[in-house]
């Protein structure tokens, strides 16, 4: 609809707030983050420092174990959870009965908090009463009756990354929802080829929600990019910096009053983002065309 | 599609593949649920076992030691608020992009939109600092703000996309009637949105409920804490009442999930609509 002259300024009045609240917590933040980083701010004083920050970051094994780890996380979610989802959703697009109950239970870790999470999965793999030794115990594992999962070198990213497949159902749901926009007629023209279930669900469905599989990977990488909570709570980045991650690491700055250097920490996982989600528009786009 | 009975080899293997992944996702829920009910030393006597007795005062306690019902009012409160202020200004904002034209509108809207990819979490410095120039450190209504703001890229998104989606011939016969802008945006377009701002809104809420680093970045007083925060100080403060801990935990997740259940189409449709999680 046109404006007209006289509401040009209730048009504005109505952005305003949203506009507002976004330049304070979106561009504010990104700009004030990006000029700190090259100071080194304490909390009170603040001197330009040039690249002295980036410099100390990338020459600590700490820092450079953080990105790895980031990027480890993105990894296997891109590779295993996403590709896992996908195959549920393969699975319940065939509608079968009871299927709803299926995607509303495999959603339920998705509506908990992460900190809720974090808990009961630390609860799980503890040492003295965790669910996990008990189960491997019983099975004739006795060798990890007391092993501390999240506490051990070895073990505490496996751990990690191995709950983390709890949250296969988020993406399930998405590819699941666009499932039910194929035509019904691709599936009675297979039918009628004598195409099994099996072909139909590889040869018919997955090509036909891929620009949804690739949706499910960017944002895959994107939570992966940004997670915390998981980290902070079961390990805080332990044993011996083994499974810290970006934003654990600077919030262990933050409490250091290293202001500075935890900007610049900040700086770099905003990069890092922007890259990966152009490096992923790129290999994305060329298999969408080809 | 035609039911397959046969029981073939990848029917099986379906089956398989389904329970596992739904004992994966619940199993450990179930077994919170039970350890909660039990005594510290049954829990560390055998993980598994049931109860003797079901130990329900470990939920009194939980809720009398660690004022949880303090937590949970401080959540609904600034939840409840931070998700009204998001769906009023994200809808205000959608209503001025979706109807009506402006050179700037798409600027607008996919810088808005381009939120929704900025990893917040590296930001939390500069919220700190944002948070402590405007003197909000430790109130409500600071969590509220960064809440609400946080939430704005998913909504406006949302509802920009719903908005688009509902007929203008209604709106353009009010405006021919002489409907005001203000008008048109509660009685037209608000009432006809109504699908759109609950699918919104309990994305909002549930995010809301359920966020943890701002909370922990921006409050201190136990009297403004959210419930989130509020149950990881189990992991100190209780550190041998592992059952009061899980009590805790489930007093927690209970509203979250109760949300989602009574309104799990929408949250679904959501999903799909805007395929974005704050």
């Amino acid at each position: 609809m046109k404006i007209k002259k006289d509401e040009v300024g209730w048009l504005l009045l109505f952005i305003a707030p949203t506009l507002i609240l976004f330049t304070l917590f979106f561009i504010l933040p990104i700009l004030f983050l990006l000029a700190s980083s090259f100071t080194n701010w304490d909390g009170i004083d603040a001197e330009f420092v040039g690249f002295e920050n980036y410099i100390k970051l990338f020459n600590k094994k700490s820092f450079v174990r953080a990105i790895t780890n980031n990027l480890y996380w993105c990894i296997t979610a891109a590779l295993i959870t996403v590709p896992l989802g996908l195959i549920i959703a393969l699975l319940l697009s065939h509608r079968s009965r009871g299927w709803k109950v299926f995607r509303t239970v495999l959603f339920v870790p998705q509506v908990v908090s992460s900190a809720a999470i974090a808990m009961l999965w630390a609860a799980v793999f503890n040492a003295e009463y965790g669910l996990l030794n008990y189960i491997l115990d019983n099975i004739g594992l006795s060798d990890y009756k007391n092993h501390n999962w999240l506490g051990n070198v070895r073990t505490a990213n496996a751990a990690l990354i191995g709950f983390s497949l709890c949250y296969v159902g988020y993406f399930m749901v998405i590819m699941l929802a666009k499932t039910a926009s194929i035509s019904e007629d691709y599936y009675d023209a297979a039918k009628i080829d004598g195409a099994s279930q099996i072909q139909k669900d590889f040869y018919i469905t997955a090509p036909l929600i891929k620009s949804t599989f690739f949706l499910c990977i960017i944002l895959a990488v994107i939570f992966n990019l940004r997670q915390f909570e998981y980290v902070y709570l079961m390990t805080a980045g332990g044993p011996a910096n083994k499974t810290q991650v970006l934003v654990v690491y600077i919030w262990n700055e933050l409490t250091v009053q290293r202001l500075g250097r935890g900007s610049a920490a900040g700086v770099i996982m905003i990069a890092l983002g922007a890259m990966l989600l152009l490096l992923l528009r790129r290999i994305l786009k060329s298999e969408t065309y080809n | 599609m035609t039911k397959d009975n046969s029981l073939n080899f990848y029917s099986i293997f379906k089956w398989v593949i389904i329970i596992s992944f739904v004992v994966y996702a619940v199993f450990p829920f179930l077994w919170l649920v039970l350890a909660s009910l039990k005594t510290n030393a049954e829990l560390l006597d055998n993980p598994f076992k049931l109860p003797k007795v079901f130990q329900f005062q470990n939920y009194s306690n939980a809720i009398q030691e660690a004022g949880l019902i303090q937590l949970i009012i401080n959540s609904l409160v600034i939840s409840t608020c931070a998700t009204f202020l998001n769906i009023l200004f994200a809808s205000m904002c959608a209503f001025a992009i979706a109807r009506h034209i402006f050179w700037w509108k798409n600027v607008l809207f996919l810088m808005i939109t381009a939120g929704i990819l900025v990893p917040l979490n590296a930001l939390i410095i500069p919220y700190y600092a944002i948070i402590n120039f405007l003197n909000l450190y430790d109130t409500r209504l600071g969590l509220i703000l960064v809440y609400c703001a946080v939430g704005l890229p998913v909504s406006t998104f949302i509802l920009t996309e719903f908005f688009k989606g509902i007929p203008k011939e209604i709106e353009e016969a009010s405006y021919l009637d002489g409907c005001n802008f203000v008008a048109r945006y509660f009685r037209i377009m608000l009432p006809l949105a109504l699908p759109g701002l609950a699918t919104a809104g309990t994305f909002q809420f549930i995010l809301c409920w359920n966020e943890f680093i701002y909370a922990m970045l921006l409050t201190s007083s136990t009297e403004i804490r959210t419930i989130q925060f509020g149950i990881s100080y189990f992991t100190n403060e209780f550190f041998s009442d592992y059952v009061g801990m899980f009590a805790a935990v489930v007093v927690s997740i209970l509203p979250s999930i109760t949300v989602f259940i009574l309104f799990q189409e929408r949250v679904i449709t959501g999903l799909t609509a805007g395929s974005v999680k704050g």
